[in-house]
């Protein structure tokens, strides 16, 4: 969601985005430079990865609840905490854990990242910091299953086979020690298309994503208005059913009218290619506004810089449902996640279409150089 | 597009060089002098890596890993400790499969300059005969190993969950395991 969410704009930056010209780019045109293959992405530094690195084709959000033993519960948190960075280590440079049956598995450059979140209920154990849990919004339907847990992974990789394997190494050093709550798995596009991608009800999903420096801000912050911790940031992951057999029955003006942009090529009704402004202001020849108020873009865009998000969203299909997993990084939730999706959720046109089954923040730790595990800045 | 590739190439060499980093760190995580220095001491030229034991509430249970011999002359592992007093076996596995046979080994464990001694779930291993407490997943459990000259190191072992190597080691002709329990034959190791 948050479709057409102009935070670049907002910020006063200028998108030349890589993905929003992929976007444009149709089959006939699709003159793609030359890509790189799937690498091993470094584990170590300032940040976690797979946050402002492009997306990759295929993601796992996995929630786990913590089985506290007998004792202290940061030394339980800190020797649990050692293991999975240990395990994302070992599985990001395409090795298996240590213990591990399938270590083949893990084998193959699939740009394979590991990115650990804690929610308050953790950051409780580690002592201080605050980052609170979401409140509820309008609509919301929520299943419990896909709500807050104690601990958050997102996967994310080229090859699912690769990502499969992370998971169930992962899991299975787990077990015992933490329940899994959730396992939640989405897909996009094929590698390199940069942020966008069709969301399942058709429309071009990430346009105007910020980019590049403007990204870094929004996510971290700056040293003199850093996230809940240096480096560190937090994920909203929120769940979107979609009512796919509705949406059937909405002809092309309608959904471009909910939406504010066009499905055809995520142009915004005022403008002929994506990174065209919204405006507002537009009104047609009998003087009604072009962009509706209540459509998605109206009021998905930033109100001020302190309301940029970088979204990092995948589609989901289940036996169930399908819809859209809608993880969005950011500095300061309370500043930018939470009016923005406070004001969707009231008023935004999709809504009619859209069921939010699941609702989460989680504390995002800060990155690490070798030798150290994450969260030791907290714990350590 | 100039900008996103050179940064894909940069990523690439970070790439590199952490795998090269991450290979130096099982080094460095290992106890011991370097290679290429004459160690004064066989539990010196240890380096140990991949090191993991097996997590269990009571009863038997094994530790795993590569002890790399970094010296220029063979070394012996003959004893391994802790300080929990756990009995700790070296043990060696022979044959495979249902035949396969585990028995503590005779005398210490050989690893030949510049070799490695892998110990792995159906092959060699450390036994422990009878744990004294948990050894819980995720925690490290710390071993003393001592060699045939008197040294010894300690080396850091990560306990995991494993539920593998269940072979049932059922009398099958030969199999000696002196005092050990008979009912909890589903050994692992």
């Amino acid at each position: 969601m948050l479709l057409g969410t102009s935070a670049a704009a907002a910020l006063g930056g200028v998108l030349a985005g890589f993905g929003t010209s992929q976007a444009v780019a149709g089959p006939a045109t699709a003159a793609a430079p030359a890509q790189q293959g799937p690498q091993y992405l470094p584990f170590h530094g300032k940040y976690q990865s797979g946050i402002l690195d492009a997306p990759q084709a295929h993601a796992v959000f996995v929630g786990w609840n913590l089985n506290w033993r007998d004792g202290g519960k940061k030394d339980q948190l800190r020797s649990l905490l050692k293991m999975i960075t240990d395990d994302a280590q070992r599985l990001t440079a395409g090795r298996g854990v240590l213990a591990d049956t399938e270590a083949e598995m893990a084998a193959g450059p699939s740009d394979l990242t590991l990115t650990v979140g804690v929610g308050q209920s953790l950051l409780d154990v580690m002592g201080g910091a605050k980052v609170g849990t979401l409140p509820g919004f309008a609509g919301d339907k929520l299943h419990k299953r896909y709500g807050q847990s104690d601990l958050l992974i997102q996967f994310c990789g080229q090859d699912p086979t690769v990502l499969a394997h992370a998971v169930r190494a992962v899991s299975k050093n787990l077990r015992g020690l933490a329940d899994k709550q959730f396992i939640q798995r989405g897909f996009m596009h094929q590698r390199g298309s940069g942020d966008t991608f069709r969301n399942l009800f058709g429309q071009v999903d990430g346009v105007n994503n910020p980019q590049g420096e403007t990204r870094e801000l929004a996510v971290f912050g700056t040293p003199d208005q850093p996230s809940w911790i240096a480096n560190g940031t937090t994920l909203a992951l929120r769940r979107f059913e979609m009512d796919l057999e509705g949406w059937d029955e909405v002809a092309t003006s309608g959904r471009d009218f909910a939406l504010g942009r066009r499905q055809s090529d995520g142009s915004p009704l005022t403008g002929s290619v994506p990174e065209d402004p919204v405006d507002l202001d537009a009104v047609n020849e009998v003087g009604l506004p072009v962009i509706g108020a209540n459509s998605h873009v109206a009021l998905a865009m930033p109100r001020s810089a302190q309301e940029a998000i970088h979204r990092r969203g995948y589609n989901f299909v289940d036996v169930e449902a399908s819809g859209l997993l809608f993880a969005s990084y950011q500095r300061d939730p309370a500043t930018s996640f939470i009016p923005l999706q406070r004001r969707l959720a009231e008023a935004d046109l999709l809504n009619t279409w859209l069921t939010p089954r699941g609702s989460a923040l989680y504390a995002i730790l800060p990155g690490i150089e070798p030798g150290m595990y994450l969260g030791q800045q907290l714990l350590g | 597009m100039n900008t996103k590739n050179t940064l894909k190439t940069t990523a690439a060499l970070l790439g590199l060089g952490l795998l090269l980093t991450g290979c130096a760190q099982d080094g460095a995580n290992a106890t011991g002098a370097a290679a290429s220095e004459s160690p004064a001491t066989q539990a010196s030229s240890l380096q140990a890596s991949e090191t993991w034991a097996k997590a269990a509430q009571t009863g038997m249970t094994a530790a795993f890993g590569v002890l790399h011999n970094a010296g220029s002359t063979d070394i012996e592992l003959a004893k391994v400790e802790d300080q929990a007093g756990n009995v700790i076996q070296i043990h060696e596995t022979t044959g495979t499969g249902t035949d396969a046979k585990m028995s503590q080994l005779d005398g210490a464990l050989k690893i030949e300059a510049g070799k490695d001694a892998v110990l792995e779930p159906g092959g060699t291993h450390l036994m422990y005969m009878d744990l004294k407490a948990p050894l819980v997943a995720s925690e490290t459990a710390s071993l003393t190993l001592s060699f045939s000259d008197g040294s010894s190191t300690e080396v850091p072992f990560e306990v995991r969950n494993f539920t593998g190597a269940k072979e049932s080691y059922e009398n099958h002709g030969g199999m000696d395991h002196g005092s050990m329990d008979h009912e909890s034959m589903n050994h692992d190791g």
